[in-house]
């Protein structure tokens, strides 16, 4: 029986680590990295092709789109870094309550979560957004508030499933507090698969935000945030490709980062052996 | 069946009314007062007593849920409000967006279904490696692209580099070959990448092993075993999939510059046109929800033991 070669080599979750790795040193030391200054225009030297003095050209008011794209890795995952923390601070509880109180207020909660997931995601963040007023920030809550009900689902399950083991029983059984059988043996459990799929979520809140901030009702120019930049650099199409490929591989790249990262662990974890012809 | 859809019908009543409180209450609730929105908007100063009477007009002195069930009837007459950008009607505007967006998401969802087979398939049974890999490689590839720089990197090969096409459009049928090109491949990659999961899984299963013992061909253990157990996870996937198309339909409107309900929604949000986001959101809202409800008696069709499938199942995969 053979198994599937990505699955048996971690060479995906290896290439991932190495994207996240990359892109999180960038993001912390990119901007004292970048050799010019992010922000400053040079209206001489504006939609230049690449050379020695600006390795990637000039965007469309003589800004080094290099030392951009350096210095917007911290706001372009930071903000989807946020956006998940977010998630996650909506998610949790309510499907930790869910799960631990049950009854009336399990059936009340689903509930909800039935009636947010019942509108397309991007739509309800679109829509939220428009109340709001266009700014990264409200894309962040935006996108939270439409996330949060399948995470908050996937909590409820994992959380019924760590309810259910013998030594939550008996800790139960010695009289031990709601609060602390949460911390000490519901929260270990849920975490370690949570943080897979925040992984592989990562990098659809990546593509959303980016997603977003292109069609401009994101992050605002000037921030350097890789989706506001392709956005910028729209008008210049016909006139410089090159100005939108940059932005996009970069996206790209991160989002591949994630897939892999989650993926990988995944698969590792996962230690079924399908039968092939 | 009857039963089934009667009963189906029966837990898709709260569901509903749950998804209009929170489309009413988004607006209801959103700072600023419409009233002094509109005045300001007009630029005409009006005394204190002239804002109550507008406001009385506007029925705004009533307690709220008295407003939210003269909102919902209204609803059900198809009355949702003027949008205040063009001053037409919420419903003429959506009558003339409606089609293309709708063709769209259709025609995607179609090629996207066709593709993810291919991808799954191929990338599941193949005994080749290096297929295999290709496949599994090219299909993250695809899903960790944003569409809208597939969509310009589309857009750069066959209307800058190749010059097949026109880049403003030309009004013709063959526009609307890029938008499902770009909107197709991503879910593809996506629902291929299902799909092969779940005929790995099903791969695992001893029943599989036993047909394969049996001495049945590939294809037919594929045609009669494996598609029977993995269609309706799939037929599931497909109705999100369909919302995910409509959601990404906004970009690729924008992009290729077509007048659907996407462009509406994007350009109502730089407007604050609340009316026009409000049933944009209600109506993709319930274009989901049905889409969702045609996958649930699919499956119940598919699976004659089918007796418990609890609500209409949302989540990313």
């Amino acid at each position: 029986m053979k198994l599937l070669s990505l699955r048996a080599t971690p060479l995906g979750l290896n290439t991932g680590v190495i994207l996240i790795g990359c892109l999180l040193l960038i993001a912390f030391f990119g901007e004292s990295l970048a050799p010019h200054d992010p922000n400053k225009m040079d209206l001489i030297r504006r939609l230049e092709g690449m050379s020695w003095t600006y390795p990637l050209g000039t965007d469309h008011l003589g800004r080094d789109v290099l030392s951009r794209l350096m210095s917007g890795t911290f706001l372009s995952l930071g903000a989807a870094v946020m956006t998940a923390i977010s998630i996650l601070f909506i998610a949790v509880p309510i499907g930790l309550i869910s799960a631990m109180v049950g009854g009336v207020v399990n059936h009340l909660l689903m509930r909800i979560t039935d009636i947010f997931l019942a509108f397309p995601m991007i739509i309800f963040s679109l829509v939220i957004i428009g109340f709001l007023g266009a700014s990264l920030n409200s894309a962040i809550i935006g996108v939270a508030l439409a996330w949060w009900p399948s995470l908050a689902r996937l909590v409820y399950t994992l959380t019924t499933d760590a309810l259910a083991k013998d030594f939550v029983l008996a800790s139960r059984q010695c009289g031990i507090g709601p609060v602390k059988l949460v911390i000490r043996h519901i929260l270990p459990q849920i975490l370690p698969p949570l943080f897979v799929v925040m992984s592989l979520e990562m990098a659809s809140i990546l593509l959303v935000l980016s997603s977003l901030s292109f069609l401009g009702i994101g992050a605002q120019p000037p921030e350097a945030e890789w989706g506001a930049m392709l956005n910028e650099a729209r008008p210049f199409f016909t006139e410089r490709p090159g100005l939108l490929l940059a932005p996009g591989l970069l996206i790209s790249l991160a989002v591949m980062g994630f897939n892999l990262l989650g993926e990988g662990i995944r698969h590792k974890l996962d230690n079924r052996s399908p039968f092939r012809w | 069946m009857r039963n089934f859809i009667l009963q189906r019908m029966a837990t898709a009543i709260p569901t509903l009314l749950g998804m209009s409180m929170l489309g009413f209450f988004m607006v209801a609730l959103t700072p600023g007062d419409p009233v002094e929105m509109e005045l300001r908007r007009l630029g005409v100063i009006f005394t204190a007593d002239q804002i109550a009477a507008l406001r009385q007009e506007y029925g705004l002195d009533q307690p709220i849920f008295k407003r939210y069930i003269d909102w919902l009837i209204r609803l059900l007459h198809l009355d949702m409000g003027q949008s205040i950008a063009s001053g037409r009607s919420v419903l003429e505007e959506f009558k003339t967006h409606l089609p293309l967006t709708i063709t769209l998401a259709t025609l995607s969802l179609a090629f996207s279904i066709v593709l993810s087979a291919l991808f799954g398939i191929t990338a599941a049974l193949t005994r080749s490696q290096a297929l295999g890999n290709f496949v599994q490689f090219f299909s993250i590839f695809l899903v960790s692209i944003p569409s809208f720089w597939l969509a310009l990197l589309l857009l750069f090969i066959f209307a800058l580099s190749l010059q097949w096409i026109s880049l403003l459009g030309s009004g013709a049928w063959y526009d609307l070959v890029l938008p499902v090109l770009t909107l197709s491949l991503g879910s593809a990659a996506t629902m291929g990448r299902l799909m092969r999961d779940r005929i790995l899984a099903v791969m695992s299963e001893d029943y599989i092993r036993l047909a394969i013992v049996k001495g049945l061909s590939p294809t037919l253990i594929l045609r009669r075993h494996i598609m029977k157990s993995i269609l309706p996870p799939l037929v599931t996937n497909w109705a999100v999939t369909f919302g995910a198309l409509l959601g990404g339909s906004v970009i690729v409107e924008n992009i290729f510059n077509l007048p659907g309900l996407g462009q509406m929604a994007l350009q109502a949000v730089f407007e604050r046109d609340f009316a026009i986001l409000q049933a944009y959101l209600l109506f993709m809202g319930l274009i989901f929800f049905v889409s969702n409800f045609i996958a649930d008696l699919l499956n119940y069709w598919l699976t004659p033991h089918f007796r418990e499938q609890s609500g209409s199942q949302g989540g990313t995969e």
